[in-house]
């Protein structure tokens, strides 16, 4: 019989999700946070 | 959004489609085996960040280029993500198959120890404050902490382990259905352009960080 655990492969696609989008929008906001400075005019 | 970070999303939603609707259920395992297609693509890519990490170091400490210094930096960081995922969804697989949520057996301690020495390593980065010692220090550790990659991988065989042997990574032919082995050719490619897109993104952050400093130096 083939057992009942989806909510573990539920959960573990949740976090995995929210780890690469966190991690994404770390990124965004660093990236953000350093463009390139323009020369005073 | 740049296109490769287009293409890693595209394609990580196609591996989520993939796995939730075209994807059979494991009979033994139940639907928690399909922690598989996330868990071991993430593994592949870890490994590989870590060894480009280890080639850029040495390239570094040979050529003195500071762009492979900052390659080997984006890539531990990414690097250090995709070894956090293979840490959270081997538990969290482990738990309904083996009844526990950790075995301190060696492929999963050293996993473990692998993700510490690359979070050294960013620790390291972020504490020397001269760039050329700060270069060279982590590239010595980022070369040493690569070393772990072949016992990591080795381990199932080497050593009594809970870890099931490989099914694709090996010398034999995979020991899966063709339909679960799509969606795993699929999730290992999507993962590996995540991997890129992290990565390319990461190092032009440094870059521009590293352009500004110079500025205010």
């Amino acid at each position: 019989m083939t057992p009942q655990n989806e909510g573990y492969y539920y959960a573990a696609y949740i976090v995995v999700a929210l780890l690469y989008g966190g991690y994404a929008f770390s990124l965004w906001r660093r990236a953000r946070a350093l463009k390139p400075r323009r020369p005073a005019a | 959004m740049s296109r490769l970070s287009l293409v890693a999303a595209v394609a990580m939603c196609a591996t989520y489609i993939r796995v939730f609707f075209f994807t059979p259920i494991d009979r033994f395992q139940g639907a928690a085996q399909k922690i598989f297609y996330i868990h071991a693509p993430a593994a592949w890519v870890a490994f590989l960040a870590f060894f480009l990490v280890a080639i850029a170091s040495g390239m570094y400490l040979w050529l003195r280029d500071e762009r492979l210094d900052r390659f080997a930096e984006s890539s531990a960081e990414s690097g250090v993500i995709f070894t956090t995922v293979v840490l959270i969804t081997g538990p969290i697989w482990g738990r309904p198959v083996w009844g526990t949520w950790w075995e301190w057996e060696m492929r999963l301690t050293l996993t473990l120890v692998l993700w510490f020495v690359y979070l050294a390593y960013l620790v390291l980065r972020s504490v020397v404050d001269d760039v050329q010692m700060r270069a060279r220090y982590s590239a010595v550790l980022g070369m040493l902490g690569a070393l772990l990659i072949p016992f990591i991988h080795l381990s199932v065989y080497l050593f009594r382990t809970q870890h099931p042997l490989p099914v694709v990574m090996k010398t034999s032919r995979p020991s899966m259905p063709n339909d679960m082995l799509l969606t795993l050719a699929i999730g290992f490619f999507a993962t590996t352009i995540l991997y890129a897109a992290f990565t390319r993104t990461r190092y032009r952050i440094a870059t521009v960080r590293d352009a500004q400093l110079g500025d205010d130096a």
